[in-house]
């Protein structure tokens, strides 16, 4: 199971944000060839992706890199080295740039001696023809592996003149969409549930931590990334379960087993209904408590070998 | 399929199957308690309410179970599970009862083995062809992907529900009181049960309750705001909750 409850988008041409971001406790890291870069620096910035793998994935994090749309081709070239875990394509609108994308990454996978099928594709769906063509798109690579669409919106919005900071759910037709070609695929499904976000602000805290404990509730175990090291804390925070829930999906599995032995198929307790959708519902949130821990060791552990080399 | 029909659709349904009422076969207490709910419709489950060393004695019972269910009125259907199809069908496809609810329901193909199963017992049991009518529950990703299909394959659907989507596809209450994902499900259902021409049946329970909990109250607010939506029915599993379906849903 991967657990990527954060992450931050980092441009690679601005040293001093690829230097630190292995600090910054992410889960993931994104290493943008695309809007954070300037057109006049996207060559250089192409030479700088492979060291930039090797350091923001000291501290733990998994290094994806998103390239642009329109370079595909030297956009893959220039970033498909030992260590890259994902790549993110933007604007994805047909299946086929996933399967030209695909063939391209295999290409490399083949040449530098990493093993082949194990990069990951991450279609981005930020416009209009993308939305209406999502399942194909979902559906085209076997490398798609989590799917979502307008978790952050900007592009969409932009497509399509919808206005970004409002109180209500501007999404819910792009984001039902990508969640059920998710489901019905059997891909990780890579959403948010609705949380009003009137400011714009990309590093209010308190803000991600409520998002991010909104989706945990929901069930919902793959963060959405952020573009602020103040928001990461409290992404990995909201998404890693409570000691108290932990406490209560024992309680329910316990109670379970009793409704079980029973022969019954479900019992109420007070308020409460235990049957085998709640038992499903504890045992996975056991399970994912499970490997959150295991992820926050790991990363703990690249953190003290980096400072003890240093 | 029968000439009349153009659109799709069960040809000759009833129009009042507004308030559905779920009960296990096992129980003849339960049943007989239904039975004076008011329902339009008693459910009889192989699928959810009972557990499942329960299931073969309930099959045995099930005869039995549709003239205690049909003796206050109502209409009876059987709740099935598709992965156990034709032994369901074959305890319960009897004179008497007017149709059964796919559990689970996911492909055209499924739908298609059901019918075919439903032909033959019809005439098998003295039944007039066609009279079983179908509902499916589209309780799964694939189910509701493949929503369009899987109404239109047989012309005996009457409805579909997303019945216990919210449970078997593990969706949760937002912090807007909403459950995850329900208000895209919902209205994509409508869409294709209109462009099909069966009935879409369903009611929402915001949270904090669970179907199986709600009170009578909240039963109400979930079946007027289901209404609103465009839902022209429900299903429920307990007795207090039909009055406040059939008050939402009529008139």
């Amino acid at each position: 199971m991967n657990v990527r409850r954060s992450g931050l988008t980092m441009p690679v041409v601005t040293a001093r944000f690829v230097d630190n971001a292995w600090r910054r406790s992410c889960d993931f890291v994104i290493i943008d060839l695309e809007d954070s870069v300037p057109q006049h620096l996207k060559a250089h910035a192409r030479t700088l992706v492979k060291d930039a793998i090797a350091s923001v994935s000291k501290g733990g994090a998994e290094a994806f890199v998103r390239i642009n749309h329109d370079s595909m081709e030297e956009d893959v070239e220039a970033s498909v080295w030992p260590g890259l875990k994902r790549i993110r394509y933007p604007k994805t609108e047909h299946a086929h740039e996933v399967h030209r994308l695909d063939a391209l990454i295999t290409r490399y996978e083949g040449a530098r001696g990493i093993e082949p099928g194990t990069i990951e594709i991450d279609p981005s769906i930020e416009t209009a023809l993308g939305v209406a063509n999502i399942f194909e798109i979902a559906a085209a690579s076997a490398r798609i592996r989590e799917f979502g669409a307008a978790t952050g919106g900007y592009d969409l919005s932009r497509d399509l003149g919808i206005e970004m900071f409002v109180d209500f759910d501007q999404f819910v037709y792009p984001r039902g969409e990508a969640e059920l070609a998710a489901r019905t695929l059997g891909l990780g499904v890579r959403t948010a549930p609705f949380v009003a976000n009137t400011t714009g602000s990309v590093s209010d805290a308190d803000r991600a931590l409520r998002q991010a404990e909104a989706a945990r509730k929901c069930g919902l175990r793959l963060g959405t990334g952020g573009l602020n090291p103040a928001v990461v804390e409290n992404h990995n925070l909201g998404l890693t379960p409570t000691e108290e829930e932990l406490r209560d999906a024992q309680w329910v599995l316990e109670q379970y087993r009793v409704v079980e032995e029973s022969g019954a198929a479900w019992k109420t307790i007070g308020e409460r209904v235990i049957d085998r959708y709640e038992a499903a519902r504890a045992k996975e949130l056991l399970e994912w408590a499970a490997a959150c821990a295991e992820r926050n060791r790991e990363k703990a552990e690249a953190v003290a070998r980096v400072k003890a080399q240093a | 399929m029968t000439d009349e029909i153009t659109e799709g659709g069960a040809a000759g349904a009833p129009s009042k199957r507004q308030s559905w009422l779920i009960v296990p076969p096992s129980k003849r207490d339960e049943i007989e308690q239904a039975a004076r709910s008011g329902a339009d419709v008693l459910v009889l489950d192989l699928v959810e309410l009972l557990p499942d060393r329960e299931k073969s004695s309930a099959r045995n019972v099930f005869r039995d179970a549709i003239a205690v269910a049909k003796a206050a009125g109502a209409e009876v259907f059987a709740q099935i599970d598709p992965s156990s199809a034709e032994t369901d069908l074959r305890a319960c496809v009897w004179p008497g009862l007017a149709g059964v609810v796919i559990s689970r329901a996911e492909s055209a193909a499924q739908v298609g083995e059901i019918g075919t199963l439903l032909d033959r017992l019809e005439m098998e049991r003295g039944i007039a062809g066609g009279t079983v009518h179908l509902v499916a529950a589209l309780e799964t990703a694939r189910g509701n992907h493949a929503a369009h299909d899987i109404l239109h394959a047989s012309h005996r659907m009457f409805g579909a529900t997303l019945g216990r989507a919210d449970l078997v596809m593990d969706l949760r209450p937002e912090p807007s009181g909403e459950i995850h994902l329900m208000a895209y499900l919902m209205q994509r259902l409508i869409i294709i049960t209109g462009t099909v021409g069966v009935t879409p049946l369903g009611a929402w329970w915001r949270a904090p309750d669970r179907g199986l909990l709600a009170t009578p109250e909240n039963t109400y607010n979930a079946a007027h705001r289901g209404r609103a939506i465009g839902f022209k029915g429900a299903m429920c599993l307990r007795p207090e909750q039909v009055e406040p379906l059939n008050r939402a849903f009529g008139g």
